[in-house]
């Protein structure tokens, strides 16, 4: 049979785990590419949504 | 890093809870988010916890389709809400969660449970997000994506009324950044605002969301509830 420390360990971990849940950091972004943008305009037939250029990735190196 | 099973399991639960939801909202039927929550035991805990992490759209169905709650879920619901408070030094998104929760209960006339029950409808600060930038503020108005209902009076929507055009440009920014879970929350809240510029060409925006990101079903909860919003009435 579990402990008391054991459950209020128990409980302590999922609050933290719901604390996390509920105030999460914006993950990182995957930006897409012109291509994709493209598609997605002819498919959905006059959206604008993504017709403008893709966001600038910063340059490597 | 490695995830403990606890934070799985409560991971897990979570998704299907919110599967049960959205397939109570494509049915209409309160019975398909029936009572399949366990009350008591290591389930218990577990399912409680995933409740108060789902939040006020647990009972979503209820307040959009005018389908009375399942008394089991109902039952979980309020356990959720008196075991799981914000304590007093949580981020604004958890208080803020936690009383939409409790607002749920208000609207369905139901009596609050335990040390709440003496509480008033008095609304947590809305501080932080009036002076947030708009890459910020969709980001936590996605989070807070249960507050969005045809009818609410808070803070935060008040914030989110002002700033068509910001959140606009955060889902613009969240569908091109393939953060699926933000742009349907941002897209649901936009259902809801005026002023948001036609060329956003939102209804495309939430088609290519439900494409991309549409399995994941926090995802499709969100467009569920953007699809529902403009005939949703509030009980």
């Amino acid at each position: 049979m579990p402990s008391i420390e054991d459950a209020l360990e128990e409980v302590t971990r999922t609050d933290i785990e719901i604390e996390a849940a509920l105030d999460p950091a914006e993950p990182d972004g995957v930006f897409r590419d012109s291509r994709e943008c493209t598609g997605l305009a002819l498919q959905s037939g006059g959206g604008h949504l993504l017709l403008s250029p893709p966001t600038p990735r910063p340059k490597k190196g | 890093m490695e995830q403990s099973s606890t934070s799985a399991l409560l991971q897990g639960t979570v998704l299907d809870l919110a599967s049960d939801v959205v397939s109570a909202l494509r049915s209409g039927d309160h019975a398909r988010a029936g009572g399949t929550l366990a009350r008591d035991g290591a389930g218990g805990n577990i399912a409680r916890a995933a409740v108060r992490v789902l939040g006020a759209d647990t009972l979503l169905p209820t307040a959009l389709l005018r389908v009375p709650p399942d008394p089991g879920r109902l039952a979980v619901f309020k356990d959720a809400v008196t075991a799981h408070p914000p304590r007093a030094d949580a981020a604004p998104a958890v208080v803020w969660s936690h009383w939409a929760m409790a607002r749920a209960l208000r609207r369905l006339d139901e009596p609050l449970p335990g040390p709440l029950a003496g509480d008033g409808d008095t609304e947590p600060d809305a501080a932080w997000l009036e002076d947030a930038g708009w890459q910020s503020l969709t980001h936590q108005l996605a989070v807070l994506a249960p507050l969005a209902l045809p009818g609410e009076e808070c803070a935060v929507t008040r914030v989110a009324r002002r700033r068509p055009v910001d959140v606009a440009r955060g889902f613009v920014r969240a569908v091109r950044r393939r953060d699926w879970q933000q742009a349907a929350g941002a897209g649901r809240w936009l259902t809801l605002l005026d002023g948001v510029p036609d060329t956003l060409g939102l209804d495309t925006g939430l088609d290519f969301v439900r494409l991309m990101g549409g399995s994941d079903p926090r995802v499709a909860l969100q467009l569920e509830a953007a699809r529902l919003m403009p005939a949703g009435v509030l009980l």
